[in-house]
């Protein structure tokens, strides 16, 4: 397997590039506007992945994403869960959906609570074995924290009830095998998460379950304690949020 | 540039060569004639292409064939700084090419388990090296290392397909390419004697 992280460090962001050595399909996940289309273009063709689609765990808040820009550049599609209201041509993908590149399976899980429109990729190597190896969990389980509820609608009871959604979500992760790696699309100080949120990119699901205070919590405390650590949101969340959705969050170069 | 251009370029000049710079199967998958494959990275390619260019003999005009502006103008970039700038570049791939009506030297794939299946259809070429042959054969399968294939090829009979095999499938992906350009009809195992072996089918 092809395992690229792509970071910037500056927001605490994670972003993906996934294929296989054999085949050299892959997929680009979460691709960041700081990075710039380039990047990514660059980084798979070194690693001599043939990047077949674009695929985003959510609509982003707090950063701006160059998806919608990679796939025009390559002339490929644009995924996103089917629960996102974009307004880009893209690629709808439902709850267990498979997709395949060539002995690598992302099985998709829809897991909504930090947006309606989370999800998480369950990774893995046929060629190796048929248990999952890794989870992309996006925004909805971090290492050490939970993805916040509150950035995409600020109304009192949606937050309350993308928190109930999140509860159900990481739980719903917590029953992949102990082992499977944790790639969260955020880490450090990232403002998508709370205090907890640990500086390291990435963690497992047995850990998570041992040391992840959310995660031992019941539904109601988990709710409570969600909305009583919310951080101030970024910095024109709404705004950023909104030109996701419409596929315009640019490339590095501002130009796409 | 536009594939007719492309193709005009081509027919100019025996001195004109393609390089493909595609990774993963695409050069396999289909390719313009008589392209010569070296998949563009950032490190190393633009002196190990212009180093080839240097030696060839007498003076060769190099064009770059991708399927993105990025790679394209990466790897013509690339090679400018080595002093070698490409007289020609294209970046729509095949589908523009294809659509211009221009021909394609491509490679089928097959699945250990339509081998296996048809095993009697193919004349099976391992071109793994003799140390890896340990690990079992398909039944029937020619030894043909990489190295002795250029050399071997004008020996084999173009009536019959071929079946490329290696260890996982990327050797053979180029040794089929190669075939292909010869004029053969070949086919690349996907996944090599790994899969062979993984999927549990005989060996000899």
């Amino acid at each position: 397997m092809i395992w690229l992280t792509m970071h910037d460090p500056n927001l605490g962001c994670s972003s993906y590039i996934i294929g296989d050595e054999v085949t050299g399909q892959g997929v680009v996940v979460d691709p960041l506007g700081a990075l710039g289309v380039e990047q990514y273009v660059l980084s798979a063709q070194d690693a001599g992945i043939e990047i077949g689609l674009v695929i985003e765990t959510h609509v982003h808040a707090d950063h701006l994403s160059c998806a919608s820009a990679l796939a025009s550049a390559l002339g490929v599609p644009h995924a996103v869960s089917v629960a996102a209201p974009v307004e880009f041509p893209h690629q709808d993908l439902q709850d267990g959906e498979l997709l395949t590149l060539g002995m690598l399976t992302l099985e998709v899980w829809l897991t909504p609570g930090h947006t309606p429109d989370s999800l998480s990729l369950i990774v893995r190597d046929l060629r190796r074995c048929t248990k999952p190896w890794a989870v992309l969990t996006g925004d909805s389980l971090f290492v050490g924290d939970v993805g916040r509820p509150d950035l995409a609608d600020a109304d009192d009871a949606a937050i309350r009830f993308a928190a109930q959604k999140q509860f159900d979500s990481v739980h719903r992760l917590l029953a992949l095998p102990d082992g499977t790696e944790v790639w969260p699309a955020h880490y450090g100080s990232s403002p998508c998460g709370g205090i907890f949120m640990n500086k390291s990119p990435h963690s497992t699901i047995g850990y998570e379950r041992e040391a992840n205070p959310f995660l031992s919590m019941d539904q109601d405390t988990f709710v409570d304690q969600t909305l009583r650590l919310l951080k101030p949101p970024p910095e024109e969340a709404q705004a950023v949020r909104r030109k996701n959705l419409a596929g315009i969050g640019s490339g590095k170069d501002g130009a796409s | 540039m536009t594939a007719n251009e492309l193709k005009a370029w081509l027919d100019e000049s025996d001195t004109h060569v393609l390089i493909d710079l595609r990774v993963g199967r695409a050069y396999t998958s289909g390719h313009i004639p008589g392209a010569l494959s070296a998949p563009y990275r950032q490190q190393g390619w633009a002196p190990m292409v212009a180093d080839w260019a240097k030696r060839q003999n007498g003076p060769v005009e190099l064009g770059l064939f991708g399927d993105n502006a990025v790679v394209v103008k990466a790897a013509a970039d690339a090679l400018e700084a080595q002093g070698v700038p490409a007289a020609a570049t294209f970046e729509a791939g095949m589908a523009a090419w294809q659509a211009a009506g221009y021909p394609v030297v491509a490679v089928q794939d097959l699945t250990v388990d339509e081998l296996a299946g048809a095993l009697s259809e193919w004349t099976v070429i391992d071109v793994r090296e003799p140390y890896e042959l340990r690990s079992g054969m398909i039944p029937g399968a020619q030894a043909i290392p990489m190295g002795s294939l250029e050399q071997k090829v004008s020996t084999l009979p173009k009536e019959q397909q071929y079946a490329l095999v290696c260890a996982s499938g990327n050797r053979s992906q180029s040794a089929a390419a190669y075939m292909a350009e010869q004029g053969f009809r070949v086919a690349n195992v996907v996944g090599g004697m790994s899969l062979w072996l993984g999927a549990g089918h005989p060996t000899a």
